[in-house]
């Protein structure tokens, strides 16, 4: 037995009852079992393909241009908010954002956005799970 | 003086090494070396974070498949015990944090019987057990350090190097803990007992 603890210094130290039992404890034998069954899940560890990690090159062009496009509308809606601050409020967030666009083309620039945002995510999917790609 | 387990420790470091190497090369059976050598250290260290066999070798099997997994990023900066041990408390820390072993509050833990009222060996055997069980029941926080304090055979520096902690931050911990320990078990303290030796013929061997 050895201690790195000073029974000078540190009355914590001083060997009582209690370290006697808790130091005097009698070791487990490991089951008959249990280095072949260690072996065997190892085995099947080793069998098993490593997981495929996130294809981050791949994905980094959509991510830009993810980004690109939060930020581009992140700053029209900031023009717009600028040009003209009456017509915005956190109550009335639906006109905002329909600000934004042009009042006369709404509809058409919702549906398209729509579709964008959809081909964004389609062509990304595909790009990211080594399709036949169209970027 | 060196432990029997630091001994342990220098003797297969190079059996280790060899095993490692062997392994990284892609040899899957190298690593039984490995958990033959290192299989009753490591149920024996998870049996003391939660007192229940069965969960001790599942838990030491979970620790060495991580080893597997993880064994290229052993930097050898440590020994190979030394690193085994801190990936082994990581993860029976997480698993009893994710199922906290069944234990009760240190205060509800039995007082040892008094030997005269039942046969004198199976009361001390009794009264050893409650001192066992209350280490379960101290705070997670001081728990731990007596846990590996015991296991480590009294060594600081191998409890701070498993728990990644400066020598002073486990030294205060432990010694809250025991203080905790020596208050529930008032009648222990101060009782100055010989730290018996392995016991001839005991199941000691496993660390030896």
């Amino acid at each position: 037995m050895k201690t790195n603890l000073n029974p000078e210094t540190d009355h914590h130290a001083s060997r009582d009852a209690i370290d006697a039992i808790l130091a005097s404890e009698e070791d487990l034998i490991p089951s008959s079992g249990f280095l072949a069954a260690m072996m065997e899940r190892v085995r099947e560890e080793a069998a098993t393909p490593k997981p495929i990690p996130f294809p981050w090159l791949r994905a980094l062009p959509g991510i830009v241009l993810i980004a690109a496009a939060f930020g581009w509308l992140g700053f029209e809606l900031v023009h717009a908010v600028e040009a003209n601050p009456q017509e915005f409020s956190v109550m009335r967030w639906h006109v905002t954002v329909a600000a934004a666009t042009r009042p006369d083309l709404g509809p058409i620039v919702w549906v398209a956005l729509a579709l964008g945002v959809a081909m964004i995510s389609w062509l990304l999917s595909r790009r990211i799970a080594g399709g036949s790609g169209l970027l | 003086m060196r432990t029997a387990a630091g001994m342990r420790a220098t003797m297969s470091a190079g059996e280790d090494l060899a095993d490692v190497e062997r392994v990284l090369a892609g040899d899957v059976q190298a690593f039984e070396g490995i958990v033959r050598r290192w299989q009753g250290p490591m149920v024996n260290m998870a049996w003391r974070y939660c007192r229940d066999r069965s969960r001790a070798e599942e838990m030491a099997q979970e620790a060495f498949v991580r080893a597997w997994r993880g064994l290229a990023g052993w930097r050898r900066e440590s020994s190979f015990s030394t690193w085994l041990f801190a990936l082994a408390a990581n993860v029976f820390r997480s698993e009893l944090h994710r199922f906290p072993a069944v234990n009760v509050p240190l205060e509800d833990v039995a007082e040892p019987a008094e030997p005269a009222m039942q046969h004198e060996g199976l009361a001390r055997q009794q009264g050893e057990d409650s001192v066992r069980r209350a280490v379960l029941a101290l705070p997670y926080r001081y728990r731990e350090p007596v846990v590996l304090f015991y296991f480590h055979e009294m060594d600081v520096a191998a409890v701070a190097s498993t728990m990644g902690l400066p020598d002073g931050t486990v030294k205060a911990r432990l010694a809250r803990g025991r203080d905790l320990l020596r208050k529930r078990f008032p009648h222990l303290k101060g009782k100055s007992t010989p730290l018996p030796g392995p016991a001839p013929g005991s199941k000691k061997e496993v660390l030896q």
